[in-house]
């Protein structure tokens, strides 16, 4: 009965999480602040991602600087509805030569394009201070759900979603299974604990080659590469690997109580090399990957509220998922040992799965 | 970053492309076929581990019997 609520609350979650995750949209954004060929120095584009530049151009505003040294430029026309074509103004000094964009639209609110522009023909002065905006910038209208816009990430910030609680849920197996190897060499006979480990391992693994998948398909859109040489990264391979060796063990093994305490000690240090390899050694060395080396993670600044509507449930129901497979991988394990020490066919009525081994 | 610029912009921008297009619609279709058949054969598995269970608790039980 519990293995069925938890399918139905699992395929429920998830499939809200798919929806959300097809079907809100992005939030506003800058790219870049483009020199306009003829005059590289008196005229620029901003260029927006899912901006409204076309609608309400006169009410459209646009200003550089630094937060609380700003100075406003001309807006000449909206090209579209992600260009805008503004006319410089230029200070006789600068604080930096390094200027922030701000573009201000009433659909979008104020957007920030930080060190969208380097600029070498004004001199610097850091003291040079800037005389206060002539009128408020008022709050932008209420632009509905979206998701947070995020350079470099842009609309793969939706991976999100899938990526992250797959590695969760591989955690939260590795955890279980590791619970249930610690209780089977406590014993000094054949524990359920260890078909409890047997299919916690193997579900983890499954969860964590989609969790490698998902994250290479997202480096691709966001680093450039499938792959790049980052100890998170390895680390994470490894853990795979070391996962995947599991399953060798065990195979190898033809006496049950032997595989039993064997593997049980294996998955007590395959977890550990887990929790050492993905959560310590990235954070004390150089990473790309956030919350890792240094960089923050998505919830220290953009993971918003309309993501974590839709990122915990995702997690709650992929942990669910994980747990259900793991559920029935373990109960197809017992039918089948059963069966086995009946002499009975083997033939269970069920179509063999990759969460299912015949022993 | 122009090239990048050009590839994310091309004539509109990336949200008419996605959500324009129906493309979105195409792809949560997709999923969600994917997660229903998903659910639909787990939930299949499990009624026949149940029955089967249920077999192998009677059969054990008769065992026992004298």
């Amino acid at each position: 009965m519990k293995d069925r609520v938890a399918l139905l609350a699992s395929g429920a979650l998830l499939l809200y999480v798919i929806a959300m995750t097809c079907l809100v949209p992005l939030g506003p954004g800058l790219i870049a602040l483009e020199p306009v060929a003829d005059a590289p120095l008196q005229r620029f584009e901003v260029v927006g991602l899912g901006t409204h530049f076309a609608g309400q151009t006169t009410q459209s505003r646009v200003f550089v600087g630094q937060p609380g040294a700003v100075w406003e430029w001309r807006v000449l026309e909206a090209r579209s509805n992600s260009r805008l074509l503004v006319e410089s103004v230029w200070p006789e000094k600068l604080r930096s030569k390094s200027l922030d964009l701000f573009v201000y639209h009433p659909t979008d609110g104020t957007l920030l394009l930080e060190n969208a522009l380097h600029v070498e023909h004004v001199p610097v002065d850091a003291m040079t201070t800037f005389p206060a905006l002539s009128q408020p910038i008022p709050p932008g209208d209420a632009l509905g759900l979206h998701f947070p816009f995020q350079p470099q990430i842009f609309e793969s910030i939706r991976n999100l979603l899938w990526h992250v609680p797959m590695w969760f849920t591989m955690f939260l197996l590795a955890g279980i299974g590791f619970v249930a190897s610690i209780r089977q060499l406590g014993s000094n006979r054949l524990l359920a604990a260890d078909g409890q480990a047997e299919a916690a391992s193997r579900v983890a693994l499954f969860f964590g080659v989609l969790g490698l998948i998902t994250g290479s398909i997202w480096a691709r859109f966001t680093w450039g590469t499938w792959w790049v040489d980052d100890p998170q990264l390895n680390g994470a391979l490894v853990t795979v690997l070391v996962y995947g060796g599991y399953g060798v063990l065990r195979s190898s093994l033809e006496e049950a109580m032997l595989r039993a305490r064997l593997a049980a000690v294996y998955n007590l240090f395959a977890f550990v090399i887990l929790v050492i390899l993905l959560l310590i050694l990235p954070r004390f060395s150089e990473s790309l990957h956030p919350g890792k080396g240094g960089n923050p993670g998505f919830n220290a600044y953009d993971l918003d509220s309309t993501l974590r509507l839709v990122f915990y449930p995702a997690v709650v129901g992929w942990g669910m998922l994980g747990w259900v497979l793991y559920r029935l991988g373990y109960r197809m394990d017992g039918a089948t040992r059963w069966m086995e020490a009946q002499d009975a066919p083997q033939d269970l009525g069920i179509a063999s799965t990759p969460f299912s081994v015949n022993k | 970053m122009n090239f990048l610029i050009a590839l994310l912009l091309q004539a509109t921008p990336m949200e008419q492309v996605f959500f324009g297009s129906g493309k979105a619609w195409v792809v949560l279709a997709v999923g969600a076929t994917i997660l229903l058949g998903l659910v639909g054969w787990i939930w299949r598995a499990q009624n026949r581990l149940k029955r089967l269970e249920s077999r192998m608790k009677s059969l054990d039980s008769d065992q026992i019997q004298p």
